[in-house]
């Protein structure tokens, strides 16, 4: 097996050989705040699997959008067999012969099967109508060939997980793309499925499609994939064939060689215990989950995507209630059944989605920041809004944010303003105990060191803080000790010193591995 | 005083002032002193009304029942004086509980049993409208209290009694809505519920009491209709609903929640008050003009989808340049 493997793999590049089918040259991508895609240029061939990788936040989800069509690139340029291409939309991409299928399905459930794979392209009869029979007949030929046992006239939404995905499979097969986009399509899937999938994905490849293959297990990867393309902070950091294609090689690459370097970590983890969760579970993906947060110290929990980490946050602050174990602050025993008393108890949740739980995009700061301690400043159903005007400038001016934050609501400002607003909320609420959750996704450097500085100021004042966060080498330097998270509970905590990056990144992978034996059983 | 007249009220009042130009050149009648009190007092009732459809457009809901509660409001008012031989004062408060109360429900459909308010308030204005017919077998009642029509139609100082009530609610709305912690609470769930929740806001109470303060504010406007026409009927209000919507989104309020100006709903209400004005003067006959309502929210409502629009491409902008100094 692993000698079969090693000599599929062909050091050098295909692209001394062959034209390529579709390029990409210096695409450009910013969002407020991040460059997302800095120059990005990848070679994809006819009849070659290519792998993306990197880690969360390294610029892949927006290569795929504007590969798709979902967003135009700032600059840079796409290629299909030497000409340019410009791709409107979604729509516009499918024509021009790029099929993707999204880590979230673009299935109808409502619809069957081959209703599904035509969306958008149903074909016609004699007087307008749809052509059912020869639609079925289409879609059964898809399925048939690609050797998967499913009626064309089912009800998508029946089907299982692994079913649909096939599904989008078959979708983007029929019709007829050069390059299929594949973003973490085993997510969802168990062993079985996935050497389908993988076999489906050979023969695709024997009949010349060019695919761009994403995933975050590597093991996979290393089996499945011709050449790889690895990206960090928006840069390709290895171009095809610069990396040989194994599990370590591609590791060492993803987190590169300058680890550890921007973080300023002070420690100031006292003895004494603020925060104990014994046997915290909550409907919602936390079972059995105990760990205690000591004064001045920054706990961080590790952990994949999914492994229950924002849920034992949500469950803390009363977001999802508890079903069972209980909670102490500072020894005394606390019943918190909604945000409210989590915010009376000295509780704190920077949420992992700004826009979505965090920012009231129609306030300036000053709205922003009292949002969360309104009553501190109310007399008799009133607001004192001279004290907000004086307590928003103390924090523009501590937390270095943009003077226009003052005067323009915050949907206009970059997301590191964003972010420092954020925990001024939180800060003004005077709160023990904060959570951080992702508090540094999406924000440029110098927010970042900024977001450092506050968590070591926060501690040295005695204050506790939970960090969650899918950035490895943060996660390590920034804590005092790491719980690692899998299936909603806490299996271990470690001092980070112990800890290293591959560590962390072999943990997760192992959990990877372990669902995937699960889902086979 | 900036907080309450803030830019928000500019765009507005410059449509009104082009607006009553436009017609005080085109119809000589306009400018008449009987024309503007007239105007005044036709302007008071949407006028009111339009205040509790401005909250909960804040907070990104809908109240489509206000018209079909005034029909409904003014027949309570109607059978307590008439038949019930009630003093006018207890009815009076009667019938403001009552809207308040409607107004709870609502909320309360709404907020705690998580129906959609376009949907809660639909079944208002139908059922609303049904509830009235059943008094007085679906007749409408006259002639109700002598002191009730001078609710309308007194004045004081020689000037009006409806501008007195525009005043004090409108003063009253407005300081509520920019330096109590209710507004500001309105505003929040209205921007980013999910936000306000997790800032330890009660979302579903200040959802219902914006609802409540609706119900509360069609009760006046449906005394002040009964006032006006001394009686009461099962026909009253139609379309009202919309004309105070459309008085809020002309005023600039955000159908997606988190924006709006009470003082700029005043000017909305006017408006479509003089619009409605001149057509009138100019004998254009009440088909038309009901083309012409539906012109309004149409173009209000666009209006409102473009400046989102324009606004998020000036942030897009914004933001580019913003990026750009960082790398420089």
């Amino acid at each position: 097996m692993k000698a079969e493997r090693i000599q599929a793999k062909p050091m050098t590049s295909i692209s001394e050989i062959k034209e390529p089918l579709w390029e990409v040259i210096d695409l450009v991508k910013r969002y407020p705040g991040v460059v997302a895609n800095d120059h990005v240029s990848l070679k994809l061939f006819e009849g070659s699997i290519h792998g993306l990788l990197g880690e969360n936040g390294c610029g892949k989800s927006t290569l795929i959008k504007m590969l798709s069509g979902v967003q135009p690139p700032d600059a840079g340029r796409i290629r299909c067999r030497g000409e340019d291409v410009q791709l409107h939309s979604p729509t516009d991409a499918r024509a021009k012969g790029i099929a993707t299928v999204f880590q979230e399905f673009s299935i109808v459930p409502s619809l069957t099967v081959a209703e599904n794979i035509f969306l958008g392209r149903l074909p016609t009869g004699k007087f307008g109508g749809v052509d059912w029979a020869a639609m079925n007949r289409e879609a059964k030929a898809v399925l048939a060939e690609m050797e998967v046992d499913l009626d064309p006239e089912d009800i998508t939404g029946d089907l299982s997980v692994a079913e649909q995905q096939l599904v989008e499979i078959a979708k983007a097969l029929a019709s007829d793309a050069s390059m299929i986009i594949l973003d973490e399509p085993t997510a969802a899937l168990g062993l079985s499925e996935i050497d389908h999938l993988h076999k489906l994905l050979r023969r695709m490849r024997e009949n010349g499609c060019a695919i761009l293959y994403v995933s975050h297990r590597l093991d996979e990867v290393e089996r499945i994939v011709d050449e790889v393309t690895i990206l960090r902070g928006g840069q390709v950091v290895r171009a095809s064939g610069e990396t040989e294609i194994s599990v370590d090689n591609i590791v060492a690459a993803m987190i590169g060689e300058d680890v550890g370097e921007h973080y300023p970590k002070t420690n100031n983890s006292r003895e004494e215990i603020v925060l104990e969760a014994r046997g915290l579970t909550t409907a919602k993906g936390v079972s059995d989950a105990s760990f205690s947060v000591q004064a001045g110290e920054v706990l961080g929990l590790g952990g994949v995507l999914g492994s229950g980490r924002t849920e034992i946050a949500l469950g803390l602050f009363g977001v999802d209630p508890l079903l069972a174990g209980e909670l102490k602050i500072h020894g005394k025993p606390v019943k918190i059944k909604s945000p409210m008393d989590a915010i009376r108890a000295g509780m704190a949740l920077v949420s992992e989605n700004r826009k979505f739980d965090g920012l009231f995009p129609n306030f300036a700061a000053g709205g922003n920041i009292t949002a969360a301690g309104l009553s501190s400043i109310t007399r008799a159903g009133f607001l004192h809004l001279a004290t907000e005007d004086k307590v928003t400038a103390e924090y523009i001016r501590k937390l270095e944010i943009s003077p226009q934050a003052d005067s323009k609501t915050i949907n206009l400002l970059s997301g590191g303003n964003q972010q420092k607003v954020i925990l001024a909320r939180w800060l003004f609420c005077n709160a023990d105990i904060l959570i951080f959750d992702e508090p540094t996704q999406g924000i440029d450097v110098g927010a970042k060191l900024a977001v450092y500085r506050l968590i070591n100021e926060l501690t040295a004042q005695g204050k506790s803080i939970i960090l969650i966060s899918s950035d490895h080498d943060e996660l390590l330097a920034m804590s005092d000790r790491i719980a690692t998270v899998q299936h909603g509970t806490v299996i271990g905590i470690t001092k980070a010193s112990e800890l290293s990056h591959v560590d962390l990144v072999k943990a997760s992978s192992d959990e990877a591995t372990h669902k995937l034996q699960e889902s086979a059983a | 005083m900036k907080r309450i007249f803030d830019a928000q009220l500019l765009g507005p009042a410059i449509a009104l002032i082009v607006i009553a130009t436009l017609v005080a050149l085109t119809t000589d009648r306009f400018l008449n002193p009987g024309n503007l009190s007239n105007l005044s007092l036709q302007v008071s009732i949407v006028a009111l009304i339009a205040i509790g459809s401005t909250i909960v457009i804040i907070t990104a809901g809908i109240d489509l029942s206000a018209g079909s509660m005034v029909a409904l409001l003014t027949m309570l008012l109607a059978e307590m004086l008439k038949f019930m031989g009630l003093p006018l004062p207890l009815a009076i408060l009667l019938v403001l509980g009552c809207g308040l109360t409607l107004g709870l429900t609502n909320g309360v459909l709404t907020a705690y049993l998580r129906i959609p308010s376009f949907i809660t308030t639909l079944a208002g204005l139908i059922a609303f409208r049904g509830l009235a017919l059943l008094f007085n077998n679906g007749s409408p009642i006259f002639s109700l209290d002598p002191n009730l029509e001078p609710l309308f139609y007194g004045s004081l100082l020689g000037i009006p009694l409806p501008f007195y009530y525009l005043v004090f609610f409108y003063g009253l709305a407005a300081v509520v809505m920019n330096y109590s912690k209710l507004g500001r609470e309105i505003y929040a769930i209205g921007g980013n519920p999910s936000a306000a929740a997790l800032s330890g806001i009660n979302v579903r109470r200040v959802q219902t009491y914006a609802f409540a303060i609706a119900g509360f504010m069609t009760a006046v406007g449906a005394i002040l209709m009964s006032a006006r026409l001394n009686s009461g009927s099962p026909n009253y209000g139609q379309t009202l609903e919309l004309q105070a919507i459309a008085a809020a989104v002309v005023g600039g309020a955000s159908l997606a929640g988190g924006r709006g100006n009470v003082l700029a709903t005043l000017i909305g209400s006017l408006t479509i008050v003089v619009v409605q004005n001149a057509l009138n003067l100019n004998a254009v006959p009440t088909s038309v003009q009901n083309i012409v309502l539906g012109m309004i929210i149409l173009a209000a409502v666009g209006v409102d989808m473009w400046r989102n629009e324009l606004s998020s491409k000036i942030s897009a902008l914004f933001s580019l340049s913003s990026t750009k100094q960082r790398g420089a």
